[in-house]
């Protein structure tokens, strides 16, 4: 199986394949590939394959008819293979979270009427998921009576809310009327606000913030600015004059690359601290004698240092560089100061 | 040697073939590629299914006559989906939507090719969410009004589940908790390894069980204890932004410095220290005195942290704010 994907993995997609085949009967190969996210030669080494299955006694009429060649494919494969087929739990989820995320965030289809049409998809797929997908079906058998009941519950049980934040109806007119804007942004990592022109481009919201990627007129380049943090925002009256860039080919995040003014700072993390891991990228982790965990990170801002610091506390302890050992106590102490300025009430 | 693919692509059709259950000795006589009868033969036979179970078909066992005593097959309503006869602007909007909700792994992809759907393809992503392998457990125990057990912190917990939500970054369970008898909101990520589920309807919630009233909206508001009213100061500097996030109803006192106080209630004392250190020296809590002495204690800690020999108090300066 070297550099294959796994047995189950290619059966998975072959089935895909062959759904699909049912139904369109003929298509060009380099168009399956495509949709399917394979290459041509696997495509058709796995397509082969298929056309030598069916059932017994595996004479020809018994087998499944699939003709390929360089540029098509051509197949009858029967009805049976043509239907959508149960999903599992975990696609299931994908499906209806995906949906209900779009649902739940007004304004974000493109055309008005495709609310509605996503509405009723999703319906018609908690409707047919009702008895439950096939990882719940095993001692499902009794409860066939039920699938109304649990079709109907498919809005309360799952709700997928990409947050609030101001202004966001504001920014997403703006977007798609492209509408070039005056802001006022306050920078956290340092601890600075700045007014900037902006051509907005695109409103994401990731893993429960939203941010505005626009052409930064000041910055002369793209950037990705908090929404939560725009503290003013106007319109300037003229049109945006940049373009979106094309998505990227993968839509994935990119991989975490330090800015050019990054300093790489190396902390003992306890046991407790251990979260930071988990939420700042990290360039290296090792586990320490002590039972502490030593961690290299990219600090671009000694502002944003700071307060990774005091949210960290007693749990860590920066180890180098020089210049960077006494960051979290420089910061805990002004804090303290600050305390000891406003008396407490109540 | 037959190709592994090509023995389970005959295997699914055997299975589904007419709908009555076969034992292993016809499936071996019907596919080709497994081994003598035998333990290896069994062995293979069970990798197998495994391998279909792990790509969601499911291979049920029932009783056949004659020696075997019962045999295995696939029940066209398990493999099947009854058709969605979706429209074309439905199938277009339900690939928008994949295409613009990434939930870390293709599955949204995978569904919808399994459902005979083009994949979406080239639109931005709107949205990006975390996934957990607990969430499809738990998204299941909802829909069939499951019970769910789990650890949480250092606790075995058993939860009626009434809504999955995602919300301000994580993902919540929110269910009654059958051992406390009361409300509570689970963050999925906290869950120690995967929830179990019991069988369909085991966890029905009483009548009158509201989820809305368990949800918390902030992180300060996940907890488990009474509602504690906190007063924080936010200076004139973050003042407009911190109020546009929490409300103008928040606001409990506007100081001639614009300066504002603002009183949250707050269950999770850690999840609110959190919260105000990313804002950093811009907010102070003022009471009550028990929840500023967290602060205090907190931040005495981090201040005492021993300062090693040789490298005291000379770099201060740099660390000065520049203001």
């Amino acid at each position: 199986m070297t550099g294959r994907p796994e047995a189950g993995q290619r059966l998975r997609r072959l089935l895909a394949v062959l759904t699909w085949l049912a139904r369109v009967r003929r298509a060009p190969v380099a168009e399956l590939a495509d949709r399917f996210a394979m290459t041509p030669e696997d495509l058709v080494a796995d397509l082969e394959l298929a056309a030598c299955c069916g059932l017994p006694p595996y004479t020809p009429d018994q087998l499944m008819e699939i003709i390929v060649d360089d540029e098509e494919v051509v197949a009858d494969l029967g009805e049976d293979l043509a239907r959508p087929r149960r999903l599992s739990a975990a696609e299931g989820f994908a499906l209806a979270a995906a949906a209900r995320a779009i649902l739940a965030t007004p304004g974000t289809q493109a055309e008005p009427d495709e609310g509605g049409a996503l509405e009723r998809a999703l319906a018609k797929l908690d409707a047919a998921l009702g008895a439950g997908t096939s990882d719940g079906r095993d001692n499902a058998d009794s409860a066939a009576a039920d699938v109304d009941e649990v079709a109907a519950r498919g809005g309360e049980v799952l709700r997928v809310d990409l947050g609030d934040a101001p202004r966001l109806a504001e920014l997403r007119t703006a977007v798609e009327e492209g509408r070039q804007l005056a802001v006022r942004y306050y920078s956290l990592s340092s601890d600075e606000e700045s007014d900037r022109v902006i051509d907005p481009l695109e409103l994401v919201a990731v893993e429960g913030r939203w941010y505005l990627d626009a052409y930064c007129h000041r910055a002369d380049g793209m950037r990705r600015f908090r929404v939560d943090r725009l503290v003013e925002v106007s319109e300037t009256g003229a049109p945006v004059d940049h373009a979106a860039p094309e998505p990227p080919p993968s839509a994935e995040v990119p991989a975490f690359v330090p800015g050019p003014d990054a300093t790489v700072a190396t902390v003992a993390v306890e046991p407790e601290g251990m979260w930071l891991v988990e939420t700042v990228p990290t360039l290296r982790v090792s586990p320490r004698r002590d039972g502490r965990t030593e961690v290299d990170l990219a600090v671009a801002s000694p502002v944003w240092f700071e307060r990774l610091l005091l949210r960290l506390g007693p749990n860590a302890e920066v180890l180098g560089p020089p210049e960077l050992v006494d960051t979290g106590r420089d910061a805990a102490s002004r804090l303290l100061a600050r305390y000891a300025e406003e008396a407490a009430t109540g | 040697m037959v190709d592994r693919l090509e023995r389970l692509t005959n295997l699914v059709l055997v299975l589904l073939r007419d709908g009555r259950p076969r034992s292993l000795r016809e499936i071996a006589d019907e596919v080709p590629g497994y081994p003598p009868e035998g333990e290896a033969r069994r062995q293979a036979f069970e990798r197998d299914k495994r391998t279909l179970r792990e790509g969601g078909i499911v291979v049920s066992t029932a009783a056949v006559d004659g020696p075997d005593q019962f045999g295995y097959m696939i029940k066209p309503d398990d493999f099947y989906l009854p058709d969605l006869d979706l429209d074309p602007e439905e199938q277009a909007a339900l690939n928008l939507a994949v295409a613009a909700v990434h939930l870390g792994e293709p599955t949204g992809r995978d569904a919808l090719w399994r459902l005979g759907l083009p994949a979406p393809t080239g639109a931005r992503p709107l949205a990006q969410l975390p996934a957990l392998p607990a969430l499809p457990v738990l998204w299941e125990a909802v829909r069939q009004r499951a019970v769910v057990s789990f650890g949480y912190r250092g606790e075995h917990r058993r939860v009626a589940p009434a809504v999955l939500r995602f919300r301000g970054g994580w993902w919540y369970l929110v269910g009654l908790d059958l051992d406390k008898d009361a409300a509570r909101t689970f963050r999925v990520d906290r869950m120690d390894g995967l929830p179990e589920a019991g069988p369909q309807g085991s966890g029905e919630l009483p009548v009158g069980f509201e989820p809305t009233t368990a949800i918390a909206e902030e992180p300060w508001r996940i907890g488990e204890g009474e509602p504690l009213p906190v007063d924080i100061l936010v200076d004139a500097e973050l003042s407009a932004l911190v109020e546009q996030q929490l409300g103008s109803a928040s606001v409990v006192e506007r100081r001639p410095d614009d300066s504002v106080v603002l009183r949250l209630e707050v269950t999770n004392v850690d999840a609110l220290r959190t919260w105000l250190f990313e804002l950093g020296e811009h907010v102070v809590v003022l009471a009550p005195a028990e929840v500023r002495q967290v602060m205090l204690d907190w931040l005495e800690a981090t201040a005492a942290r021993p300062v090693k020999k040789g490298r005291a108090r000379a770099r201060v300066s740099a660390a000065t704010p520049s203001r």
